[in-house]
């Protein structure tokens, strides 16, 4: 399936910039997100008394709610069938209500059992630069001749 | 002064099994809700159908929301106050869209020490394989947990 | 000539970035006008013997030598020119090795173990040497690291400053895209580890920003 502006293997190049993408985690996303989680609540993500017992400078998204957000990163630019393989490490605990630079940076292409693969660093960071999450992101996308 | 470690090592090579958990359409949308998701074959039936999809889709990471309703043994590890996420990776192998069951199996994958900022550290790295109804593999998940003094 | 000395690849539990991945972005910084000569692996707490990236090094121009950063009580120390003598006298994979122990014998041996990022809070040889501790046997540390937060290089930098340390420069790269941010300017021609470890012991060389090798004008 390809979709409106969504970019051929052809057309993609290494060093090309993907994003970035901009999001805010706002509190009752993330009280939302625990309890599809069935994470009970209040914890160190919702909750900042508890957040400071764990030495946190205030509540934190959970790393999995953070990978959903970078994820979107590369549905969008890719399709929602094109990510294979999402790798992050996270780095520094992630705000809410703070402003999340999502952005991916294409290091490599390459055609391997009939797929045109995709790799891509991707990183969010804070406002003032700070790594909050790293890590690498496989697409699989359509060429052209097929 | 190197560190012994010491952990339940007979637990590499068990299986943990869980499951099967309904993916509804209703917990996609909630889901896609959450995160701001907006995609049309995230939160549409119709426009999933339309793109060939039998239901509304599971954005990618859904799945990683189903990897805590594994049973997971304490690994007696003897290190360590506190524990943090400290990495994930998900391996998207087969779409997931609602109407499947899944099931997950667990294992521990290793455990090794390492410092850092936060001191000494012990990572435990745990590796899931969701399957579908069909049997199918949709993904597979890895999480690390690093325990801290 | 440019050289990072400071890496991981995929062999490290850490890093994201295969070897092949850092030569190829290394590429694409050689198109923007980026000059840089190589790199070198700093695997995590091991030294691996058995990696031959020559092939790779041929087929893109790049200089592709090997070391290791270790964990020590101290922080994280970069050790090059690794040989198999080192090896059978040290346990690289101990988080907790004698910092003091692992300088004298990486001289005993030919090779060089340097403080990797010492500015960096929690971690760092500042924060020991704030605690009391001192080190005799250090004269190069690592100044410039590209992955150090907002204060950390700084920290380095002063550190320098303070007791006359040489400095070198080190991307610290995890992802393929962050290769080289931070290299050492040498004077020497260096083709092997052996090379690199006269390089530093010779004091020739600075670190630098991957943007003042714009051109190759520092």
């Amino acid at each position: 399936m390809t979709q409106q502006n969504m970019p051929y293997f052809e057309d993609v190049e290494l060093g090309d910039e993907i994003g970035p993408l901009q999001k805010v985690a706002a509190d009752d996303q993330v009280v939302g997100f625990c309890q599809l989680w069935g994470n009970p609540m209040p914890n160190r993500f919702t909750d900042a008394a508890i957040a400071a017992k764990a030495n946190l400078p205030g509540p934190i998204l959970p790393g999995v709610m953070s990978m959903a957000l970078m994820s979107q990163l590369l549905t969008q630019w890719g399709g929602p069938g094109a990510l294979k393989d999402l790798d992050l490490v996270f780095r520094q605990p992630v705000p809410h209500d703070q402003p999340l630079n999502i952005a991916a940076t294409v290091t490599d292409t390459r055609q391997e059992n009939g797929e045109n693969l995709v790799e891509c660093d991707i990183l969010m960071t804070g406002a003032a630069g700070e790594r909050y999450v790293g890590g690498t992101a496989l697409l699989s996308l359509p060429s052209k001749s097929q | 002064m190197v560190m012994e470690l010491e952990y339940d090592r007979s637990l590499y090579g068990k299986e943990h099994e869980a499951g099967p958990f309904e993916v509804t359409k209703e917990m996609i949308q909630a889901f896609s809700q959450s995160i701001g998701e907006t995609g049309a074959v995230f939160n549409d039936e119709s426009a999933a159908q339309t793109a060939g999809y039998r239901g509304v889709v599971a954005p990618p990471t859904l799945c990683t929301l189903y990897v805590r309703r594994v049973e997971l043994p304490d690994i007696n590890l003897n290190f360590g106050k506190t524990r943090f996420h400290a990495g994930q990776r998900v391996q998207s192998k087969a779409p997931i869209v609602a109407g499947d069951f899944l099931t997950a199996s667990s294992h521990l994958k290793e455990v090794y020490p390492k410092t850092g900022r936060s001191g000494t550290m012990v990572f435990i790295v745990w590796e899931t394989t969701f399957r579908n109804q069909d049997g199918v593999v949709v993904a597979d998940v890895q999480e690390s947990y690093a325990a801290r003094e | 000539m440019y050289l990072d000395l400071h890496s991981h690849s995929v062999s490290s539990d850490d890093s994201r970035a295969t070897v092949e991945q850092y030569v190829k972005w290394i590429q694409v910084l050689r198109k923007r006008g980026n000059v840089v000569d190589g790199i070198v692996l700093t695997e995590h707490r091991k030294f691996d013997f058995d990696r031959d990236y020559s092939q790779l090094a041929a087929e893109y121009g790049v200089l592709i030598l090997k070391g290791s950063e270790l964990d020590t009580l101290y922080g994280h120390f970069l050790v090059y020119g690794v040989n198999q003598g080192l090896t059978n006298d040290l346990d690289f994979s101990n988080v907790r090795l004698d910092s003091r122990e692992l300088m004298k014998a990486a001289r005993q041996h030919g090779a060089l173990a340097i403080p990797a990022h010492p500015g960096r809070f929690g971690i760092g040889l500042v924060d020991y040497m704030e605690q009391g501790e001192s080190f005799e046997d250090v004269h190069i540390v690592e100044r410039l690291n590209g992955g150090s937060r907002a204060g950390e290089n700084e920290r380095a930098e002063e550190l320098c400053s303070q007791k006359g340390y040489l400095g070198t420069g080190g991307s610290d790269a995890h992802l393929a895209s962050h290769i080289c941010a931070c290299v050492t300017d040498f004077q020497a021609t260096i083709q092997n580890e052996q090379d690199l470890v006269q390089a530093l012991l010779s004091g020739e060389f600075k670190p630098v920003r991957l943007e003042e090798t714009q051109n190759g004008s520092v």
